[in-house]
């Protein structure tokens, strides 16, 4: 009996550890285009159109350099940054608030709220984005930063609703009985005792709406064309250039400053990122 | 609160009915914020464009001036880009979606193993899920390059060939699967992994010494157990995908000819670049009740499959 089972138990051993090592290859294989892209943002021309490929060279900053001095790239830059965290901010704001009227103020109809925001989040793009340009062209709010945020809270809104009003039905009932037994009113009990303990919670949410705004390339490339630019529009620009052929050095250099950020911010809050998402998913 | 007197239970009455009313502003104050901008950047600008796909419109003060019935419509009815570009939609993603829930929950199975770096290598999968669409699109188009890209260097050395990723029709739309699910799958993963690790442990135990296999347990346990997630990820697939638009702008721009030209890229063009604002607002419209259509009965098809299991 012993023998048998040795047999197993090492037969198990050597699965489990095939199962790891193919955790760990198919996790290089989804990271490799991106390290690509760092890779290629570091290399001269000449070592970008070679074959073979070429995996160690000289690096170079040239195309960061050349790219960054030119005006346009830095300031599409910052316009992604004000618009990315004004669009979150706001939407921050509002979302939380309704999500928590939706998780704990009685309201009638919060079903319907409920099922409406899922519905929006079924509209496509496009469909808000004729009427957006025709209505901002007849208002003269085209290629301004407030309406590229407020075009953002279409989508922002009903994603922070849906989280944080997850997230607020999790939390104990007793605090803001509490609170409100202290005299606090509603508003007393939400501000002082129920956000400041939802932190973590908000916060994660901030930055993955962030994510979103940072990303959006239609709103975008819709209602802007120079002064609010952001960088996704740039990109695209780049990407389709097919007069001047590939640019892969500026793509690629581009595309690095676009991605290391979010990268960096998506890995600080990776705990609360991932519980987000499958929350979103099965709640939502 | 005890009522003493006639006169007085009917003031109190009075005064607590206006505590109702104030209690009921500051109920639905919390709402007012999301309430106010939702109505006006979300359904404002819906009713607008079921307007204009009944009007036409003035392109010196993009306004719509004249109710013109379903004129629109009948115009978009003989439309064959518009047609061809719902086609090409559809088989995106009856091809997309699809993979993307097989290998997310294959591969979210497969690497269900406690060890050491587990937590780490989830962290990574973040990665690819928040590079943008459409630096995703230009990176994959970068490497699938027939000439210099990495990928047909690879595919030579393997001797198999240098297929034209972006050049042939069939092959650019599998590029645009590939991309996609690139970017989707690891999202897939996250969430078939937390659901794979909240799983009853006693069920398994339970089923372990009943002397089940890994087969049986697979079938008759972990799958049934996680058909509500596998179909809630499928409604948050579906929402994503059908808003495909950045990466193929990125990547194949549409073409060759229309063979990637999804939905969203076509009306964007139709209305960006011929400026034929009226005929894309009954596209959009189209689309929008198509996509609300589909949403509601995969919602009812979710909330079905939650109760049967």
């Amino acid at each position: 009996m012993a023998v048998v089972d040795t047999g197993y138990t090492s037969r198990r051993h050597l699965w489990r550890r095939v199962r790891i090592v193919a955790g760990v290859v198919l996790c290089a294989l989804f990271l490799f285009p991106v390290f690509w892209m760092v890779l290629s943002s570091f290399k001269m021309p000449k070592d970008i159109f070679t074959t073979p490929p070429v995996l160690f060279f000289e690096p170079t900053l040239e195309t960061y350099r050349s790219y960054m001095s030119r005006a346009d790239i830095t300031r599409r830059m910052l316009n992604t940054v004000i618009v990315a965290f004004g669009s979150g901010a706001l939407s921050i704001v509002a979302g939380t608030m309704a999500g928590y009227a939706l998780a704990r103020v009685r309201l009638r109809g919060a079903g319907t709220i409920g099922v409406l925001i899922l519905m929006s989040r079924g509209v496509p793009p496009i469909a808000l984005a004729v009427p957006m340009f025709l209505v901002a062209r007849k208002l003269g709010l085209t290629d301004k930063h407030i309406t590229l945020i407020l075009a953002y809270c279409t989508f922002l809104i009903p994603y922070v609703m849906w989280l944080m009003r997850a997230f607020f039905q999790s939390l104990p009932r007793e605090l803001e009985e509490a609170a409100m037994l202290d005299g606090c009113g509603r508003f007393g009990a939400f501000f002082k005792i129920i956000v400041p303990i939802s932190i973590p919670g908000i916060l994660s949410t901030l930055i993955f709406s962030v994510i979103l705004a940072w990303e959006e390339l239609l709103f975008a490339l819709v209602l802007t064309n120079r002064n609010a630019s952001t960088i996704p529009v740039a990109i695209a620009g780049i990407a389709g250039d097919t007069v001047n052929g590939a640019n892969w050095g500026a793509l690629t250099a581009v595309g690095t400053l676009t991605v290391v950020p979010v990268v960096i911010f998506a890995l600080a809050v990776q705990k609360w990122l991932i519980t987000g998402l499958s929350e979103g998913a099965t709640k939502g | 609160m005890a009522v003493t007197d006639h006169s007085e239970g009917a003031r109190q009455a009075r005064t607590r009915s206006g505590r109702d009313w104030s209690d009921l502003v500051s109920r639905w104050s919390f709402m007012l914020p999301a309430a106010i901008i939702l109505a006006a950047v979300l359904a404002y600008p819906i009713l607008y464009t079921f307007q204009i796909s009944f009007a036409s419109l003035d392109l010196a003060t993009f306004t719509a001036t004249e109710w013109v019935g379903f004129e629109n419509y009948r115009e978009i009815l003989g439309d064959r880009g518009f047609w061809n570009s719902m086609k090409v939609t559809g088989i995106y993603l009856a091809w997309a979606l699809p993979i993307q829930m097989i290998l997310g929950f294959g591969i979210a199975y497969l690497i269900n193993v406690e060890w050491k770096g587990r937590s780490a290598v989830r962290a990574l999968f973040l990665i690819p899920m928040v590079v943008a669409p459409v630096v995703a699109g230009g990176i994959w188009r970068m490497m699938l390059d027939p000439l210099w890209g990495m990928v047909n260097w690879f595919l030579g050395l393997l001797g198999l060939g240098n297929p034209d990723w972006l050049g042939d029709p069939n092959l650019a739309m599998a590029t645009i699967v590939i991309i996609d699910t690139w970017r989707w799958t690891p999202f897939v993963i996250l969430i078939a992994t937390a659901a794979l690790m909240a799983l009853p442990k006693d069920v398994f135990e339970a089923a372990d010494i009943d002397g089940a296999n890994w087969w049986t347990k697979l079938w008759s346990i972990t799958i049934p157990l996680l058909v509500p997630i596998i179909a809630a990820t499928f409604v948050v697939r579906w929402l994503g995908a059908v808003k495909m638009f950045d990466i193929v702008l990125a990547s194949t721009r549409g073409g060759p000819g229309d063979a990637t030209n999804v939905v969203n890229l076509y009306i964007y063009e139709q209305a960006f670049r011929s400026l034929r604002f009226a005929e894309s607002a009954a596209m959009a419209v189209v689309v929008l009740v198509l996509t609300m259509i589909l949403t509601g009965l995969f919602l009812i098809g979710t909330r079905r499959l939650e109760r049967s299991y």
